[in-house]
């Protein structure tokens, strides 16, 4: 099982970055083309459209590695018999938050799929697909918020403060702007 | 509940959630669904649907993933030793000698990377170890990469420039070109700073280095050629106005991964973890651009930005007025959160305030970038302090006191451009046309 979920939280992030390298590569191959005298096809709408992918799908395995910003300054005050169940009310606010989202986007995209709703631009392919990346980026986000949920409950160490705590003692800034 | 009672509900609730700890997106998210939800008829999941997939399925917002990847890309090559090396047997003459080294590799590195963490710590890892040994003070030299670490921000390309173009509406080009004057004269300020630091206490400076022919001093400088040749086509490409940011971005990706591969620094293991880098930090930026859509909408919804900015309107304050209080909000606000929360939290509030008071989009983003510049260095929460002191094993106290005299270098540049406003909209408007919205 935890093999399993480690997996799926990093395919999914890989999916993110493979998209993410796409960009580059649909940008210089419509600057390219340009260059030649020819049109790349709704390159604009693709790239905007992994540009949402490359986010969305990395959201968990993001969460997981600690990088998603809180101000942790009044949490990291606290004593440790009080900190706990601030964590928790944290996740559990996360899991409602992650967990509305996913129901709210899953709906809409849902009816657009039922619709057959039509991408307006110069791709006219069902606007479904590229927003799927969304429901399935907050679906493995939510399955991180329940995995740190219960890791937490369970009495241990979220990936996320131990990513952290790596970060600080091994000096890595490379997450912070 | 009159639209300012509304505003202070959500206003407290934000930061009674921004203070628990929830994440900044997530507690965004929350504030917009609990607007909309107790004090519109709007359906919030609606909203939420459309700012999430609104914010980010962005073509213009593409060239955010890029510059990042881009800084990652030349974070992980030799910059850092070449920097030293390249710059060090220019700079001997000016008084306070290698100590410009920080300032100017700063400046260089800022031009290909959007990061003030990644800047200081790119510069430091090797010039903070080489001025030790050559016996300069550990003080002022810790102070000088402390400051001149947050030109990242304000030299393009900078991610926090592109944050507040999003969040401005305005044009990610401009606020780039905007950045070049004011960069440079708080290039032209850190180095003063040095200089008549060492007029005044001569004995701290080590003896000038050995002298070197002009061969030496080029070959030394050959490595940081390719980066330089980057940096202008990347530049001369966007303001020129013939690419757009995306696409100069791209190019800026192809051309360090071509820089990397020249060094000998480019594998396998540095392409994945430079990628999966950028997807992670980009990810934790759109992720927050999409909560702050969504509040955004819900403050639209409320009209809680309109009937704040007629009650600071009908206050009568100076346009000065309205800074100053701006300002020590944003001093405030920097010294507990990161840059790029302080801008998209507060964006949809303070923009109708600021464009109801007559002042320039552009302007105010450098305006604001300096304020985030000044955020990094100040207590308890400044990034590059941390950076710093974990480099240098000194604790945060002595890092921020070596920073006090660019903390007042940065407020000087503020003072600056609010005297003088040119220095940040002659530019963009000379390069790309005056088109004021």
């Amino acid at each position: 099982m935890r093999r399993f979920l480690d997996r799926l939280y990093l395919a999914s992030a890989v999916a993110g970055a493979v998209c993410l390298a796409s960009i580059a590569v649909v940008m210089l191959l419509q600057a390219g083309m340009r260059e030649a005298g020819l049109l790349l096809r709704g390159a604009d709408d693709i790239v905007s459209w992994l540009c949402a992918a490359s986010a969305f799908l990395a959201l968990g395995y993001t969460f997981r590695s600690g990088e998603l910003i809180r101000v942790s300054l009044l949490l990291e005050q606290l004593p440790p018999r009080s900190r706990r169940p601030a964590e928790t009310a944290c996740l559990v606010a996360a899991l409602l938050v992650v967990g509305y989202a996913t129901w709210a986007v899953a709906g809409f995209v849902y009816e657009s799929w039922q619709l057959g709703e039509v991408a307006q631009g110069l791709l006219q392919i069902p606007i479904w697909i590229p927003q799927a990346s969304l429901v399935l980026g907050l679906a493995v986000f939510l399955v991180a918020v329940i995995d740190e949920l219960v890791q937490h409950l369970a009495g241990g160490k979220t990936a996320y403060q131990a990513a952290h705590d790596a970060r600080r003692a091994a000096a890595d800034f490379s997450s912070e702007l | 509940m009159s639209t300012l009672a509304v505003a202070a509900v959500l206003i407290v609730l934000l930061f009674v959630l921004l203070a628990g700890g929830l994440w900044i997106a997530m507690a965004m998210s929350v504030v917009g669904w609990f607007g909309l939800q107790f004090f519109t008829n709007s359906p919030p999941e609606a909203s939420l649907f459309q700012s999430f997939w609104g914010a980010t399925a962005s073509w213009t917002l593409a060239a955010l993933p890029l510059f990042v990847w881009m800084g990652e890309i030349l974070f992980r090559t030799k910059l850092s030793e070449e920097m030293f090396e390249g710059l060090s047997p220019w700079l001997g003459w000016l008084p306070g000698r290698l100590m410009h080294v920080n300032i100017i590799g700063c400046g260089i590195f800022a031009a290909v990377s959007g990061s003030s963490a990644a800047t200081c710590a790119t510069i430091g890892k090797v010039a903070l170890p080489e001025l030790r040994k050559r016996g300069y003070d550990e003080k002022m030299s810790l102070g000088s990469l402390c400051g001149a670490g947050t030109l990242g921000l304000l030299i393009p390309p900078s991610i926090i420039m592109i944050v507040y173009a999003v969040a401005a509406e305005v044009s990610i080009l401009k606020m780039f070109v905007a950045g070049v004057l004011p960069g440079v004269l708080l290039i032209a300020l850190f180095s003063g700073c040095i200089a008549v630091w060492a007029l005044v206490s001569r004995g701290k400076v080590p003896p000038p280095e050995p002298g070197m022919t002009w061969r030496e001093r080029l070959r030394r400088s050959r490595n940081l050629i390719p980066t330089v040749l980057l940096i202008t086509f990347v530049m001369s490409m966007m303001f020129t106005g013939y690419a757009t940011a995306t696409e100069a971005a791209a190019v800026g990706v192809l051309g360090s991964l071509a820089i990397a591969g020249w060094s000998g620094s480019l594998s396998w293991a540095t392409f994945r973890a430079s990628l999966m880098g950028a997807t992670r930090l980009s990810c934790m930026i759109l992720f927050i651009l999409a909560g702050a859509a969504f509040m955004s909408s819900c403050m639209a919804f409320t009209g809680v930005p309109r009937a704040l900015a007629e009650w600071v309107a009908s206050l009568h304050m100076h346009t000065y007025g309205l800074l100053a209080v701006l300002s020590v909000i944003y001093v405030l606000l920097g010294m507990v959160i990161d840059g790029i929360s302080m801008i998209v939290l507060t964006m949809t509030i303070v923009l109708p305030m600021v464009q109801a008071a007559g002042l320039d989009l552009i302007w105010f983003g450098i305006f604001i970038v300096i304020l985030v510049e000044i955020a990094q260095i100040t207590p308890p929460v400044g990034f590059n302090l941390f950076v710093l002191q974990t480099m240098s094993g000194r604790d945060i106290n002595y890092v921020a006191r070596a920073s006090i005299p660019f903390f007042f270098m940065m407020l000087l540049a503020l003072a600056a451009i609010v005297a003088f406003p040119g220095l940040a909209t002659w530019l963009p408007d000379a390069l790309l046309g005056a088109t004021r919205s």
